[in-house]
């Protein structure tokens, strides 16, 4: 026996000294793009992206995958994730074990996750106002240039913009009858009860959180005063903000025993009639979800009268990421007119709306499809001029987590 | 009447068999089924082909069939000697071996994985095929020894002898003699070593760290809420080698299919 | 020459053993260490019991997740464990493979597809579901009985049925067969009723075997997460799904009280198998 722990010993001892992975990484200076485009060509870049919808994955293989190998000789690893946090992780396990070669190349994050990345000072800095399509970006709105409330710090580049907004069956429910606040809605769910639910803030339900934060906007009566952080506030509201979800779950789906964990359960609840009334983040409302065989063809998608939040998406490079310079090449795509003219229109099933200001785009064809492209978001998406009279601004990054846990706690666990 | 209730019962028992089958064609093939339709409206080969293209089920499915090939070849070629040993021989010691080489078909892969993470973030093996294959020895390797060793406890070493009085060599005894005696229970073996990798999830989740996909990690994420064309579509490609393995070993079931089942 | 036969065996064994032993070591070593708190990404390098303390808290969740999971395996345990005993004893009167060979065919459904494969059939708006729609018997899915994603971990125990009764009968039936028929008519001949000759001849037949099978089939689905994790509720949440929420956590402080769960749990799956081990043993 004992030979045995010895020989495990020596072991550990030996495969822990042949593991120290080389450089390998090419020289390129940010502000010479020549020079990314050389050092990026023929890498790989693994991007790490939210993988719970087809339709997403698959605009993404088509659009960034095909433009990536053919423009620059760039090969696209898409690595899906359940929940963003995962790769927060992984990338925080690699610093964890001293790893300077991580994995990752890009991620598709915001927020909270962002927030804990930099707080780690595990990303990679100065490049996102460096990019050329850069240029098509307003800087200086502070919904791009601060994420949560946090400032960007040129650490991470907008890929897309999104507001929340519900979702409905036009063929089941009677666009008159819609609550269009959260107050009507509590009157509405205890009249149909158990036709209602929202989903369970926390990892990967990213849209609960943001249906809850505006629970908490209402509440309070605003939504401003919550952009930086104050824990006073919160002590003040939050009581407030448990007892209209305790009083909401009675008249909830399955009583509020459970919850829908993401937008996709949440989804096949209303399509399968358990629910009327479903979520989503999209520009396009409805029409990702009809487009994919998801949902029956008269969903349709509406706002309250205020208090839908809304904001912007990025992609970060972490401070270990093996090619930088695919990552950045494929960063500046993002912002390419042409892709973001195609991301918006519903039947390429990515669904999100624009990251660059229309207005900075000088190219004619490019501003003329980036326009044909908004006018035909389609019948199921919630009209322009109604989301930007219901759009606020998320609040602080640090109330994500005292709201998620908070409600695990106060609602979920009662 | 008891004749009766046996065929019905038999019935029963198939068609519980072939009903997740079934059911997965079922919503794999068709678009738009919600409830209370009984029975799909629209059929279409559109989600299936989707999924079958996607680049990212191809690649999982290259990588699983390859950690699984490796994972086999593997755990036989470190099971052959130590399954000789302990059919054949009475040793000081044999029970130790013995409980040794049990307690890694009982160990939780959820401790497992979760030990070896770091371990292998820091020598380099996370997110690498190797680190998965290390990993996926671990359950496999008990069951290959188990397999091979009761193959063995009824081997007949005078075969060698004799092979060895006739002037074969080693290498001539070992590939002539003793393999084709032992065939069918290192077919049974390397097929199931193969099946318990190709279906690990959590083990490649916490080795892999996002960068080997296969096939469970893509269904595991899917199925909790996703799309229910794509679950079934995935669920349909995993189940596929298991099935052909099934009826491809079935005679040798009886014999051994009880010691791998826990695993999976 | 008993020397060079011992010096010999341990040669051959040695490749097989020392993969176990470093692997599964190394994997104990570290998950021990960081649930002391050795983590070394947030600056964390002393030996602390905190998580410990943290998990084992009285009002922690791992309490309300250890009855869950105890709650699913012994009622798993149980019910597979009688059903497969009627089902082993009912086939075993019978001739012919073709039932074994149909008991056998549930090893082409991972846990993890047929997981899937129940949620697809019970869940409320599911295939029963729709048919029960269909046939007039309830209107809205709602009023269909929830039979995953449930609090009480039905759906997960019914999972387990579907893969652990094949298992345990299998593991019975080989023993009955085994066995000369001779107990059996000697018994008859006695004159012992049908009933008679269970309780006392066949079920003491297989019983060690059947404890040894369940025990295992209990330590199994204790520590499995697959399950529980696709047809359980957030909820209660089952004793592994805890575990690895807390080790998947982005604050990594909650990745050592990951580790000791996942300790505990092997440690609770650990003494099960040697009672089973000495349970098999006896049995020869």
């Amino acid at each position: 026996m004992k030979r045995f722990v010895f020989l495990f010993v020596v072991l550990s001892l030996i495969l822990a000294a042949c593991a120290s992975p080389a450089q390998s990484a090419s020289e390129f200076d940010i502000n010479n793009w020549d020079s990314v485009l050389a050092a990026a060509k023929g890498q790989t870049v693994n991007w790490y992206i939210w993988g719970g919808s087809d339709s997403i994955n698959t605009f993404v293989d088509n659009f960034y995958g095909a433009a990536l190998k053919e423009q620059y000789d760039i090969t696209l690893n898409r690595v899906p994730l359940a929940d963003t946090a995962d790769a927060v992780n992984q990338v925080l396990s690699e610093k964890q074990a001293g790893k300077e070669i991580g994995a990752v190349d890009l991620i598709w994050i915001n927020g909270e996750n962002f927030f804990t990345l930099k707080q780690a000072d595990m990303l990679h800095k100065d490049w996102a106002q460096q990019l050329p399509n850069s240029q098509y970006v307003n800087w200086d709105n502070p919904a791009i240039n601060l994420d949560f409330g946090r400032p960007v710090d040129n650490m991470e580049s907008p890929w897309s913009s999104a507001q929340f907004q519900f979702i409905y069956d036009s063929a089941r429910t009677n666009e008159d009858e819609l609550p269009r606040s959260y107050n009507e809605l509590k009157d509405w769910a205890c009249a149909h009860p158990g036709r209602f639910t929202y989903i369970a803030p926390g990892p990967g339900g990213f849209l609960g959180t943001r249906f809850a934060k505006g629970a908490l906007y209402e509440i309070s009566g605003g939504a401003e005063q919550w952009l930086s952080f104050d824990q006073a506030l919160w002590d003040q509201w939050s009581p407030e903000l448990w007892n209209y979800f305790n009083e909401l779950e009675p008249c909830l789906w399955r009583n509020g025993e459970t919850y829908p964990k993401d937008e996709s359960e949440l989804v096949n609840l209303f399509s399968n009639n358990e629910v009327d009334l479903s979520m989503t983040n999209d520009i396009t409302g409805a029409g990702r979800w009809i487009t994919d065989g998801r949902m029956p063809e008269t969903a349709r998608a509406f706002v309250f009268d205020n208090y839908m939040i809304g904001d912007f998406n990025y992609v970060a490079i972490p401070l270990n990421a093996p090619n930088k310079a695919a990552a950045l090449v494929l960063a500046n795509l993002l912002l390419d007119p042409k892709l973001q003219a195609a991301q918006i229109l519903p039947a390429n099933g990515f669904g999100l709306g624009y990251a660059i200001d229309v207005n900075r785009v000088t190219d004619t064809t490019a501003l003329a499809a980036l326009q044909e492209s908004a006018s035909t978001l389609g019948d199921a998406a919630t009209p322009a001029s109604e989301l930007a009279k219901s759009l606020v601004g998320d609040s602080a990054a640090e109330y994500q987590n005292l709201l998620e846990q908070g409600w695990q706690e106060n609602v979920l666990q009662k | 009447m008891k004749q009766g209730f046996t065929y019905l019962f038999r019935f029963l028992l198939y068609l519980i068999l072939i009903a997740p089958l079934l059911l997965f064609a079922a919503y794999a093939f068709s678009t738009r089924w919600f409830f209370p339709q009984p029975f799909p409206i629209e059929w279409t080969v559109g989600t299936f082909q989707r999924v079958v293209h996607d680049s990212q089920t191809l690649s999982s499915m290259v990588q699983g069939v390859g950690i699984a090939f490796l994972v086999s070849v593997l755990s036989l070629l470190l099971a052959l000697p130590a399954a000789r040993v302990l059919g054949l021989r009475k040793f000081r010691g044999r029970q130790l071996a013995w409980l040794l080489i049990f307690i890694p078909s009982i160990v939780p892969p959820l401790a497992v994985g979760m030990g070896l993470n770091i371990l292998f973030l820091r020598i380099g093996l996370a997110g690498t095929i190797t680190g998965v294959v290390l990993a996926h020895i671990i359950p496999t390797l008990p069951y290959t020894i188990f397999t091979l060793s009761s193959a063995f406890a009824r081997f007949d070493e005078n075969y060698e002898f004799q092979a060895l009085a006739l002037g074969a060599s080693p290498l001539q005894i070992f590939l002539k003699v003793t393999l084709r005696m032992i065939t069918p229970s290192l077919v049974v073996a390397a097929l199931f070593a193969f099946l318990i990798s190709w279906s690990q999830y959590l083990l490649t989740l916490l080795i892999g760290g996002g960068q080997i996909i296969t096939l469970p990690i893509l269904l595991f994420s899917a199925a909790s809420g996703g799309n229910p064309a794509t679950i079934a579509a995935l669920s349909l490609l995993f189940v596929a080698p298991p099935v052909l393995v099934l009826a491809f070993t079935a005679r040798s079931l009886n014999q051994h299919g009880n010691e791998i089942r826990e695993q999976y | 020459m008993r020397d060079k036969f011992i010096f010999s065996s341990w040669i051959s064994l040695a490749p097989a053993l020392t993969i176990i032993m470093v692997l599964l070591g190394a994997s104990l070593l570290y998950a021990g260490a960081e649930s002391l708190g050795y983590v070394s990404v947030i600056g964390q390098n002393e030996i602390s019991f905190d998580a410990y303390r943290a998990a084992l808290d009285l009002n922690s969740e791992f309490w309300v997740s250890l009855g869950f999971s105890l709650w699913v395996s012994i009622a798993s345990t149980l019910i597979s464990s009688a059903v497969a005993l009627a089902l082993a004893v009912w086939l075993s009167e019978r001739r012919g493979n073709t039932d074994t060979l149909a008991l056998n065919w549930n090893l082409a459904f991972p846990h993890l597809v047929w997981s899937v494969a129940l949620l697809l059939f019970l869940s409320q708006s599911g295939l029963f579901s729709r048919w029960a729609a269909s046939l007039g018997l309830i209107s809205t899915p709602a009023e269909f009985p929830v039979l995953v994603r449930d609090r009480f971990g039905i759906g997960i125990i019914l999972s387990y049925l579907g893969k652990e009764i094949p298992f345990l009968s299998i593991t019975i039936l080989s023993v009955l067969r085994s066995q000369a028929v001779g107990y059996d008519v000697v018994a008859e001949n006695l004159g012992a009723s049908r009933w008679q000759r269970l309780r006392y001849v066949t079920i003491p037949q297989v019983m060690p075997a059947l404890i040894a099978g369940a025990l295992l089939v209990f330590g199994f689905i204790f520590s499995s997460y697959e399950v529980p994790a696709l047809l359980g509720v957030g909820y209660p949440k089952a004793l592994p799904a805890l575990a690895l929420r807390f080790f998947l956590d982005p604050d990594l402080r909650a990745r050592s009280e990951g580790m000791v769960i996942s300790l505990i749990i092997t440690l609770i799956v650990l003494i099960v198998a040697v009672i089973s081990l000495r349970m098999g043993e006896r049995k020869e």
